[in-house]
Formats: C-alpha cells, structure tokens, sequence
C-alpha cells in the first residue's frame, strides 16, 4: 500500500511537472543552505583541528600572568628550574623548552633575509615531526654545546641561499645584539595545506630556522614562559593543573598569578565559535525551510481543491479517511524530500566546489544528509496534513458531483 | 501459475489467494485471518468485521420504512418518503424516475455514499444505516461495484490500474491484484487495452473499464446509475448487454436510469416520484438486436422499438 502511494505521488508530482519544481525550489534553496551552511562549519572545524593537531594539541604554555602588578625576578623560569620540572614531571612530559623565539636578518654574501628563529630543544622532533630531507636535525651535542647550528626548510634556504640542499653553508645573523656565524646543518622540507599557511602566516620573502634553545637562552639564563608538550592527551589537563599548581608554589605564588595557555583550549574556543556560527546562520537558513514548507501546503491545498473528483470516486471505491490522508500525505512527503535530496546536491555541490577552489577537503557529514532529508521529509508532512485532513474529510457524494 | 483455493476465509475476497496454503484446507472450512505484530496492534489490515459474511439470505437488499430528509436550514425537504423495497439475490432491476424524484437519493444511499435519515437498510443481511464512514468505505469496497454515468476513471492512470485500484483498498496482493484486474479486463472485452490510459478510449471502452473495476471485489451487488448517460446508441446496447450477461452469471444487478429504452433491458422495473414508489412491475427483457436508442419517448415500451427516431439523436439531459 505504502508503494502504491508513492508510485500515485510520483504520477501526480509528474503530472504537474513545473508546479511540482516549483514548489520544491522553496526546499531545495532551505536545505541546499543549511547543508552548505554545516558542511562549510565542519570544514572550518576539520581545518582547525587538522591545524592544531599539526603544532600540538597537547601543547601548553605557562607563564606569568599579564595582570600581576608586582612583578619580580623570580617570576621569570631558569634552566635549572626546568630541569626540576622535567625531574618531578618527567612521566608527562614529551618535550620542555624555553619557547624562546627572535627574528634577525640573515646575512650570506649579498643577501640579506629577514629570518626568524625557534629555539627548540633535539628531541622537538618527536613532537613536531618535519621531512628532513637534506642533512640532520639538530642533535643533544649542540644544545648542551650552545653550538651554533641551525635546521631551516627548503624555502628559506632558497632565498637566502639560492639553493634547497644548503647543508654546510654559512651565514651571519644578530641574535641579541650579537653578531655570529651560524652554520646550517639540515633542511626539511614542510607539507602545508593552503589554509594552514594562511593560519600560520607564510614567511614568503622570509625565512624560519630551529636553532638550540640554549642560544636564546644565553646570557643570562632567564626566560619568561616555559612550553610543554603533554605525552597523553588524555590526562594532559591534570597534569597541566598539577604544574601550574607546583610552578606558582615553587615562586612563592597563588596559581591563580600564573596563566597556562593550552592548545587544546585555544581550539575548544575556535570549535564554539565556529559551531555557534554555523548553528546561528544554519538557524537563519532553516526559516528558508519554514517558508517552502509553507509552499507546499498551499500547492497541496491546490492540488485537493483539482482532484475533489478523484477523492470522490476512491471514497466511492472503498477509500477510508485514512488511506486518503495517506495518499496525499506520502504525496507532500516526497515532495518535500526531492526537494530536500536536490538541496543536498545543491549544497555539497557548492560546498565542494568552493572547497576545491580554495584546496581543501570540504567535509559533508553522513549524518546532515540523512538529517536533512529526514527534516525535509518532516516538513512535507507537518504541512501536509492540514491539506490531507482537508482530502480525507471530503463528503463522497458532494466530491463525486464536483465538477 | 495457479490460483489456490484456501476455502471460505473471514475476508470475503481472499478466497482464492497466489499464496500456496500451509495445509489443504477442508470444504467450507473458516481459515482465521491471522494478524500479527504491529499490523495487529495499530489495525493495519482491518481484520473484516464479523457483520460481513457470505449470507445465505435470499434477500441481498431489504429498504425498511426508509426516510431521507434534506434539512437546508430553513426547511426540511423529504428527499425519500418510507420506502419499503426488497431485492432479491440475482435480479437484474432498474429503478426509474424523473429528476427530483428520489432515484438518485436513493441510488447514493443504496450505494452506501450517504446514510438514510430514518428506518433501515439491510445489505447482505447487514443493517448499514447506522454505520459509520470507515465502515460505509468498506461495505463500498467489498459488497459494491458501482458503475458511473461519467465513467469516473482516474486520469493519468492505466485501464488496468483503475481495475486494480478497489482490490488495493482491500489490501490484496501485487501480483493477485494484476492477475484478476488482466482477467476482468479480458471478460469486458478489453484484454488487449489494459495498458492504455482512460483518454485514449472510447466512451464505450471507459464504461467497460469502470465495470470492470466495479467487479474486481466480486460484490454480490452491481449498482449503476445512469451508465449509458454518456454514451451513443452502439455503445449503449454494448453496455447492457454486458450488464445482462453479468445477471446471467448470477451477479445483482441494479440500474438507475431515466431512459424506457435502457429500462427494458432488465427483469424488473421500479418506478419513483416525489420520492415514492409509484410502481413496481415485472418487465420481459427486450431483445437486445430491437433496442434503438430514442425510438420511444412513451413510458412501458414493451414492444419492438421502431426506427423512428434519427440516428445519433442525443438523450435529454
């Protein structure tokens, strides 16, 4: 019966072709937006997460807080204090450094490139993976040794040098107001997508290159904010609670004076607003939907008022109430889920489009499709019912004299 | 493939079912329509209700004391005035009468469509005046064929579609349906335009079509109200002799007309006005090769109709 009805909804969608795509555009537009809508929120979030996972979700900062008027020496962090931080923590810890980071222009021959430099600790690789693919990475000898050495990727050792394989060659840089020889001794080549180099901003004319913490850290030993990559993610936020507990404690400090900046955290914050975004213009499209629902209704009501006749003579045949109610109910339904099947389309069409024109992988989730056509289908029939029950009601004596 | 006979099952189409039984069942023997899960719960398929049973009353239509009263809000108009009628098992009656006269109250009322006022209207032995319209549907459904003036086909939608579209409403089978609705189509002459959509056929084939469609629940009762009203003499004579040859295989028959002509093809002729019986006689069927439509305007035409008339003369409508 219920096949019946659909092949009888099909016949009568298809007996009013134009009517029919019509009335469906109302859906199509709603649904093609709210899936365009997700889909381009679930991108963004996909991309977001994709980056953070990339520079370290169980990644952390502490440091002093902004806030805190008096401030003193001691709030500053020493190689010796990390060293007792990576003894009582050593469990949790995957990585520590200063997070010691300076810019200086690069110097070899007549070039001169503006470059910026990362002190990172040998076992940075662990953490954050690169593609070496010329020379090595820096190794435990030059950061106890202070050597000055430095790993840069293929990009900025061709501009500074000309060439992507500059392992061995030389240049001159200022790092706090000292001027020495540095030395290159790897270079990795980096595999970003297009909305990562955007996020992490391109250094086009510029160049990056991992030296020796220990460098930046020189003379004097003292840096502001300690970075630390977490080795579970998923008792990272005890951990990182407990640290900041023993890091205010060892200062003499509430922990509340501290600030731990997590990574975690900082992409929770991208993943609200990104959702609360989508959900907000999703909301705005869905009245789209309200309105074509509305369209329906009117169309069936028309269509009712047309097959008066035809109600008649299937009442006369033995219709019931509800097979009528039925009838043109499946009838709404189908409607309204083409219309949402082609919003789909309609939406993930454009959503791939634009993803493939900016380079990146647009995500259309499974369950917003099935989601979307389920809602549809339910718009078709809370709408139609009103005009099925005006179907159904229908007097079989006065339907069958209807001219 | 063959048809199995399951025996007399409580739902009075499905005597005869594509599905093989589980048993052979026994001459006569009731076979339950068992329902089960959710179908049981929510009525999906509306067990038939214990009133309707084969009867083995000879009388298939008994009208008692009924009244039909037309209340327009001002006035009350009495449609039909304590008709007392029965109709017997096998008859082939017309029921005639000018316009106002009642015959079409009658015929929506004996047709299950409307409900009478007052008194009792027994169908199959069943009292049906006081049911309500999910039952007056499937008293329609399973106990009458009716056969419209204007055909009332369903556009759009195949010859042998329309035929399949009560068995539908009786929930039968795909394939069941199919078979019978290819098989009436075949008996009405029309086996070979069973795809063919109602406005690619004649007036003739269409009222074929509907009598088809009016036989695929095998009613006990064939109502037809004013069939040939639409159609010219040839396919006029064609209609009723389908019907007369229907009442010769045992169906009921019942023709609601205003024409003598038409009239004279049945056994029995009722005659109304003012919403009354004013007579109720015997009638020798005519034969059907001296049938010319329009040849007589006089009532109690008996006799071989002259050519008077013109050829093609339309009824009065």
């Amino acid at each position: 019966m219920l096949i019946e009805n659909m092949l009888m909804a099909f016949s009568a969608i298809r007996a009013n072709k134009m009517r029919s795509f019509l009335t469906m555009l109302g859906i199509i537009i709603g649904i093609g937006s709210v899936i365009s809508i997700v889909s381009i929120g679930d991108t963004m979030r996909g991309l977001f997460e994709e980056l953070y996972r990339k520079i370290g979700i169980t990644q952390a900062y502490i440091a002093i807080g902004y806030w805190v008027d008096d401030w003193r020496q001691s709030d500053y962090f020493t190689l010796d204090e990390m060293e007792r931080i990576k003894e009582i923590f050593g469990d949790e810890i995957a990585y520590i450094d200063s997070d010691a980071f300076t810019s200086g222009d690069a110097v070899c021959a007549r070039t001169t490139v503006k470059f910026n430099y990362q002190g990172i600790d040998y076992n940075y690789q662990e953490v954050q993976p690169v593609n070496m693919v010329y020379g090595r990475y820096l190794n435990e000898g030059d950061i106890l040794g202070r050597r000055k050495n430095v790993v840069m990727d293929t990009a900025s050792a061709m501009n500074l040098f000309g060439v992507e394989n500059a392992v061995g060659k030389t240049f001159r840089t200022t790092i706090y107001g000292t001027m020495d020889e540095y030395t290159v001794v790897g270079v990795y080549k980096k595999d970003l997508n297009p909305f990562q180099a955007m996020m992490l901003g391109s250094n086009a004319d510029g160049g990056e290159a991992f030296v020796p913490y220990t460098i930046l850290t020189w003379p004097n030993d003292y840096f502001y904010d300690i970075r630390i990559f977490a080795k579970d993610e998923a008792t990272m936020d005890v951990f990182f609670a407990n640290l900041k507990t023993y890091v205010a404690k060892s200062k003499g400090r509430e922990p509340e004076d501290f600030v731990m900046n997590t990574a975690k955290e900082q992409m929770g914050q991208w993943d609200s607003m990104m959702g609360g975004l989508a959900t907000a213009v999703g909301g705005i499209a869905a009245i789209s939907l309200l309105v074509g629902g509305i369209g329906i209704m009117n169309i069936m009501l028309v269509s009712v008022t047309e097959r008066t006749r035809e109600i008649g003579i299937r009442k006369s045949l033995g219709a019931r109430t509800r097979d009528i109610m039925v009838q043109f109910l499946t009838e709404s339904a189908i409607l309204s889920a083409c219309g949402g099947i082609l919003g789909i389309l309609l939406g993930s069409g454009i959503v791939t489009l634009g993803g493939s024109l900016l380079g990146v992988q647009a995500i259309v989730k499974p369950g917003v499709v099935v989601m979307a056509v389920g809602f549809s289908a339910m718009v078709g029939i809370f709408f139609g019912i009103y005009p099925a029950s005006k179907a159904a009601k229908k007097d079989p004596i006065e339907a069958l004299r209807y001219e | 493939m063959r048809l199995w006979n399951r025996g007399k099952t409580e739902d009075l189409g499905g005597a005869w079912s594509l599905e093989k039984p589980d048993r052979k069942p026994r001459v006569g023997e009731i076979i339950p329509k068992v329902k089960t899960g959710w179908a049981k719960r929510f009525g999906r398929f509306p067990g038939v209700p214990g009133y309707i049973t084969e009867n083995i009353s000879e009388e298939l239509i008994r009208l008692e004391d009924l009244v039909k009263i037309y209340d327009t809000g001002a006035l009350k108009v009495l449609g039909l005035k304590r008709i007392n009628l029965t109709i017997h098992r096998g008859e082939f009656v017309a029921i005639m009468g000018q316009s106002g006269s009642g015959k079409s109250t009658l015929m929506n009322i004996l047709g299950c469509l409307d409900r009478p006022s007052m008194g009792h209207y027994y169908l199959d032995g069943v009292d049906v005046a006081a049911m309500g319209p999910d039952e007056l549907s499937l008293i329609r459904n399973r106990k009458i064929g009716f056969v419209f003036q204007s055909f009332n086909l369903i556009s759009r939608t195949s010859a042998l579609k329309n035929v399949e579209l009560p068995m539908t409403y009786a929930r039968k089978g795909k394939r069941f349906r199919e078979q019978r609705a290819r098989m009436l189509l075949e008996r009405v002459g029309l086996g070979k335009r069973a795809e063919h959509m109602p406005n690619e056929l004649s007036g003739g084939q269409r009222q074929r079509v509907a009598i088809a469609r009016a036989l695929a629940n095998e009613p006990p009762l064939l109502l037809a109200d004013e069939p040939t009203g639409n159609l010219d003499t040839a396919a006029s004579v064609e209609i009723m002799e389908l019907f007369s040859r229907l009442h010769k295989e045992g169906t009921t028959v019942v023709v609601v007309t205003h024409e003598e002509e038409i009239a004279a093809f049945t056994e029995r002729i009722i005659r109304f006005r003012d919403g009354e019986v004013v007579s109720d006689q015997p009638n020798v069927p005519r034969e059907p090769r001296e049938y010319k439509k329009g040849s007589a305007n006089e009532s109690g035409g008996h006799g071989p109709g002259g050519a008077a008339a013109p050829e093609g003369k339309e009824e009065p409508c």
